[in-house]
């Protein structure tokens, strides 16, 4: 890690010459045929697994802006891109694999670092439990489609098969990701592509319907849709906003990925626009598509209905594309599982990074030595989202739905932190350039703002128990349940290491420290 | 065919990991190096960029994984001091797709003579089975492949190379593996034994001693061939050694523990290219020694 000093291994000259020991990776180092901008796009598309998180999301945005989804989806990239801007400039002063922890930590010490790591740890395992339970609804979903039997479909409802099949997806996706396996990127190209191709079929078959007057609630569409002010009230607007900001998590990866490749100072600015503008277009064809087609009121099929919402596209793909809806299946199974795999990394690399940091212990930064993975902390991940899953799925019916919404409150936490840090700690340097006003003080300062009102609405709104799903732990929201547990767990284990670890927590291993140039 | 000592520094490359396997790779090769006075290349293959098609790349975590495996190498660096050896060694990081891609790579770059890898894991009673980088290697060398079975690291250092043994088959490719194991042989300055396998694993109603007559006339015929091609200042022994399976054969012979035993690749080998052919692999299974794969080259 950069700020570390290097170790003065006794290398020989030869090596030294041939490797570079100045910054870790030269550029010699990496290999020519490296990631390129349709990779960059490929793989970027693939981290925010659009099937998976419309599928997930759509239903929750609804019942909280109605018909207002598509405005709401276009005002939540905002904050996202305003945040990732202030996470590009982190990355390129700092890399390193604890992120948000790390540059926290930096820019407001051990405490606030170490609850930011917390938070992106946290967000990423609810997003792993509940990408798996997704993943476990199609899979029989597709086994029924398949077989003709639509009984298979239901067997996904109950909870102790529904458990055990999702630990079985837990173990396989962590035995993937402990030993790096991956795609080939021919492979994947294929699986981005058809995922895209099926979202449009399904947007484009749901019109079809709608023109043809079999829709199941036809809505006609208005342009009232696409305007954010006609939500109803401000709860409403946060509440959809925190949701629209997970449909875009992950986007960042593809505006930091191979900064470092050869030649490449316009491949990932150039692969972060071509992915965002694709997922917007997405998102908005379908979610207009399918209000459209279903309407947002709360029979049987329509998008209001709480007992299709925590999965919108298993209601709905049958009714639409009648015997096709096997391929939204198939869509949403490998959405799944590739997004599985990519989610896994990012909370076993903070955790790897708050291991050799000392702000937890040691063994979390052990790295694999032969599959060069995060190893241990890998482990623990899959653990924490298996028993995290598990204990959801019998708490509540609507596990899913309540997970994505305290997702949302837990990804406006660490990124509201995440952005104020680079604020901070480029402080010293914020009248350099006009370049460094814009991307290292108004960006982030506007999207942490932003990001900080959405989580605070969200938290104090949440407490209602008719919030959400309308589950309730005495008489509390479950999403506020949720997030406090997450967040007050996240502070007793803190002040745990506190204690054994203090090192970390003087600022001894990772100092605070400001940018000067 | 040239004498070491005429020829530039031989190199070997040993593809490292920490863990077992590599360090069971790292003393074979450093005995090897001690025995052959060859440069000890140590390398470590890490994953290129161009391998994520789905895990999206993190300067961070490369730069943390770099500076990991430094500490590795720089560990395993120190292991050899210890021993207060006199091997020369260079330490390498290298990226590339796939940990055999690296190490061909590698031994191209250096111009070495060998590529020394930890044969398997979990082989059973320490006997070796081939892992999965081995495999690969195996399919894709151009350059002769050490396996270093488990439990190579406890063969002391110093032990150095008591005998080189070369299988030799009846069929091509015996020339170039002749010749690996010669120069190999008088680099390490250790005699040579020229071992020739028979199976008799007939149908019954075969009559049993006739083949297994016919065989072992065949096997003495080509090692005596290939002994009239030995240099005259090579301390060399030829045997046949018989077996109704390959694996008895193999069982039949005596080992030394600082023994290394050459084979040609298969047939099926692309020219100059590695494969383990079936006799090969049965050997593996049964060697208590290290295995070198020699590529079998173009010349028919």
């Amino acid at each position: 890690m950069t700020h570390q000093p290097e170790p003065h291994a006794p290398l020989t000259e030869a090596t030294v010459a041939v490797d570079g020991s100045e910054h870790g990776i030269t550029k010699k180092g990496l290999s020519a045929g490296s990631v390129g901008l349709i990779g960059a796009i490929v793989i970027g598309i693939s981290c925010i697994a659009p099937a998976y998180t419309l599928t997930a999301a759509l239903g929750p945005t609804v019942s909280e802006v109605g018909v207002q989804v598509p405005a709401i989806i276009l005002v939540g990239f905002i904050p996202m891109l305003l945040v990732a801007f202030g996470y590009r400039e982190l990355n390129r002063r700092m890399p390193d694999s604890g992120t948000s922890f790390t540059w926290a930590t930096r820019a407001f010490g051990p405490w606030i670092g170490w609850l930011a790591g917390w938070g992106l740890v946290a967000a990423t395992i609810l997003v792993l439990s509940n990408l798996a339970g997704i993943a476990v609804d199609f899979l029989f979903l597709l086994i029924s489609q398949v077989t003709g039997n639509p009984e298979l479909a239901d067997l996904a409802t109950n909870p102790f098969i529904n458990v055990a099949v999702c630990l079985l997806f837990v173990l396989g996706a962590t035995w993937v990701s402990y030993r790096d396996m991956q795609t080939t990127q021919k492979l994947q190209y294929w699986l981005v592509g058809f995922q895209v191709v099926v979202l449009v079929l399904f947007a484009v078959a749901a019109l079809v319907e709608v023109a043809n007057g079999n829709a199941f609630d036809a809505t006609a569409i208005e342009l009232s849709w696409f305007n954010p002010f006609a939500v109803e009230s401000f709860s409403a607007f946060a509440a959809g906003l925190s949701l629209s900001i997970f449909i875009f998590w992950g986007w960042d990866v593809t505006l930091t990925m191979n900064e470092e490749t050869k030649g490449s100072e316009k491949t990932p600015g150039r692969a972060a626009t071509i992915t965002v503008v694709t997922i917007v277009v997405l998102y908005l064809l379908i979610a207009v598509a399918l209000i459209a087609y279903a309407g947002v009121g709360t029979g049987e099929f329509g998008l209001g209905n709480p007992d299709i919402q925590d999965n919108v596209f298993f209601h709905l793909a049958g009714p639409i594309l009648g015997p096709l809806a096997v391929l939204v299946s198939l869509a949403v199974l490998t959405s799944s599982a590739s997004s599985l795999q990519s989610t896994f990394v990012s909370p076993a690399r903070t955790l790897l990074a708050m291991g050799h940091y000392g702000a937890l212990p040691e063994k979390f930064a052990k790295v694999s030595p032969r599959f060069f993975t995060p190893g241990y902390a890998t482990i623990v991940s899959a653990v924490v989202a298996s028993v995290f899953y598990a204990v959801m799925r019998f708490l509540s019916e609507d596990v899913l739905w309540d997970t994505i919404t305290a997702l949302g409150m837990m990804i406006c936490f660490y990124y509201g932190i995440t952005a104020f840090a680079c604020v901070w700690f480029f402080r010293r340097i914020w009248w350099r350039s006009v370049r460094n006003f814009f991307f290292t003080l108004l960006f982030p300062l506007v999207g942490g703002v932003i990001l900080g009102v959405l989580f605070f609405t969200t938290l104090i709104d949440s407490m209602n128990p008719d919030y959400g799903s309308g589950s309730n732990i005495f008489g509390v929201g479950l999403v506020f349940v949720l997030g406090m547990v997450v967040l007050l767990s996240g502070v007793a284990i803190m002040l745990w290491q506190a204690w054994k670890r203090p090192a970390f927590f003087r600022g001894e291993t990772l100092s605070r420290a400001a940018a000067e140039d | 065919m040239s004498d070491a000592t005429d020829a530039p520094t031989r190199r070997i490359v040993v593809g490292y990991t920490a863990n077992d396997s590599g360090a069971d790779a790292l003393a074979l090769a450093t005995r090897l190096a001690r025995a052959s006075e060859a440069l000890l290349d140590v390398v470590m293959v890490l994953p290129s960029e161009a391998h994520n098609s789905i895990v999206p790349t993190d300067t961070g975590y490369e730069r943390y994984l770099k500076e990991q495996s430094r500490e590795w190498l720089a560990e395993a660096s120190e292991s050899l001091d210890d021993d207060d050896l006199d091997v020369a060694q260079l330490l390498h990081i290298r990226y590339a797709e796939s940990f055999a891609e690296g190490l061909i790579a590698a031994a191209h770059e250096f111009g070495a003579a060998l590529i020394v890898v930890g044969a398997a894991r979990g082989g059973l009673l320490g006997r070796s089975r081939i892992g999965s980088v081995a495999n690969e290697l195996l399919h894709s060398s151009d350059v002769p492949v050490a396996l270093a079975p488990v439990g190579s690291r406890d063969v002391h250092v110093a032990q150095g190379v008591t005998r080189v043994t070369a299988a030799i088959g009846t069929r091509p490719g015996a020339d170039a593996l002749l010749d690996a194991s010669v120069r190999f042989a008088v680099a390490a300055h250790a005699p040579l034994r020229l071992v020739s396998l028979v199976s008799i694993d007939l149908p019954a109603g075969i009559d049993e001693g006739l083949a297994a007559l016919t065989s072992t006339v065949h096997a003495d015929e080509v090692l005596l061939a290939a002994r009239r091609e030995l240099p005259g200042y090579l301390d060399a022994t030829a045997t046949v050694a018989t077996g109704a399976t390959v694996e008895e054969a193999v069982q039949g012979l005596d080992w030394h523990d600082g023994e290394v035993v050459l084979v040609g690749s298969s047939r099926l080998a692309t020219p100059r290219h590695l494969f383990l052919g079936s006799t090969a692999a049965k050997m593996l299974r049964e060697l208590p020694v290290p295995m070198i794969v020699v590529p079998r080259t173009t010349t028919p």
